[in-house]
């Protein structure tokens, strides 16, 4: 299914967005509403390199608020099945400890679902 | 029930003594967004032995313009009666959650030269907070992360009367 990209206004990146799912959408429309400038992937922060300096293991998180100078990730993954999700992010606050990132869990998304009605459910 | 009349009447009363001696000298003018901060800023409002003035705003929710697709900005339904350049605002909100909403209405106001511009919220959600750089010099409770009804606050425009505040069960 292919989501829909709406005009953004506080949207500052260069290629239109491509969400990977519904909550990421309603979270963007959510920033763009309040004007809160985001971008999308802009950033990939490398997690582990081999010893030939290879990439293995990277996090690139899906929003990053320019004003706020903060990342935001958002899963939809059920509470038992993020715990790689939060050993990337453990990770990545160990490695870049001055980079602030706030994971959005579903149980975030669904409260903030309720709170500005959101449809999550496509 | 998450609060009972007794204690939100206590700690209002210590929030007004705390506003009043902070701007003793000064007439601060409150603003309540509505609608769920009327009930605590009736109740500040009458905590605070200093003159003050009060004036409300009306935001539109994201709700209400969500079938937009994401074209609509967020803006005032209901502004100011009141000039506030020069003026000492203090925004009276009843809870912060993300911060979205306040970043927006200090931003707009900000714009209006007052002379300082502070907030105070009955209830603090800080689990989700996206815009750190906030006014909030005055928290009434940090609240665990539900819903809640009574005291202003209501469900489907329901139990806003209530004088105990109470945890949502859905």
């Amino acid at each position: 299914m292919t989501l829909e990209t709406p005009d953004f206004q506080a949207y500052r990146g260069q290629e239109p967005p491509r969400f990977a799912n519904r909550a990421e959408l309603e979270c963007a429309k959510v920033l763009d509403y309040y004007g809160v400038p985001w971008e999308y992937e802009p950033t990939t922060f490398v997690l582990e390199e081999d010893e030939a300096g290879r990439v293995v293991e990277a996090f690139k998180p899906d929003f990053y608020l320019p004003e706020q100078d903060l990342y935001v990730e958002v899963t939809v993954m059920k509470q038992s099945l993020v715990t790689r999700k939060n050993r990337k992010l453990r990770k990545l606050r160990e490695r870049y400890p001055d980079v602030r990132v706030k994971l959005f869990y579903k149980r975030d998304i669904e409260r903030l679902a309720e709170r500005y009605r959101l449809e999550l459910a496509s | 029930m998450y609060l009972t009349q007794a204690e939100l009447r206590t700690r209002v009363a210590e929030l007004g003594r705390e506003i009043s001696r902070d701007y003793e000298g000064r007439e601060p003018l409150l603003v309540a967004p509505l609608k769920a901060s009327l009930v605590f800023l009736a109740d500040l409002s009458r905590e605070l032995d200093i003159p003050h003035g009060i004036d409300f705003v009306e935001l539109a929710s994201y709700a209400s313009g969500a079938d937009t697709g994401g074209h609509a900005r967020i803006r005032l339904l209901k502004d100011l009666d009141e000039e506030i350049a020069g003026r000492h605002v203090l925004v009276v909100e009843d809870v912060i959650d993300t911060g979205l909403t306040l970043n927006y209405l200090c931003k707009t106001l900000s714009l209006r030269d007052p002379a300082s511009l502070a907030a105070v919220t009955l209830l603090d959600r800080p689990y989700r907070r996206l815009v750190e750089d906030l006014p909030v010099r005055y928290v009434g409770f940090t609240v665990p992360d539900e819903l809640f009804v009574g005291y202003g606050f209501d469900l489907e425009e329901r139990y806003r009367n209530l004088p105990d505040l109470h945890v949502l069960t859905t």
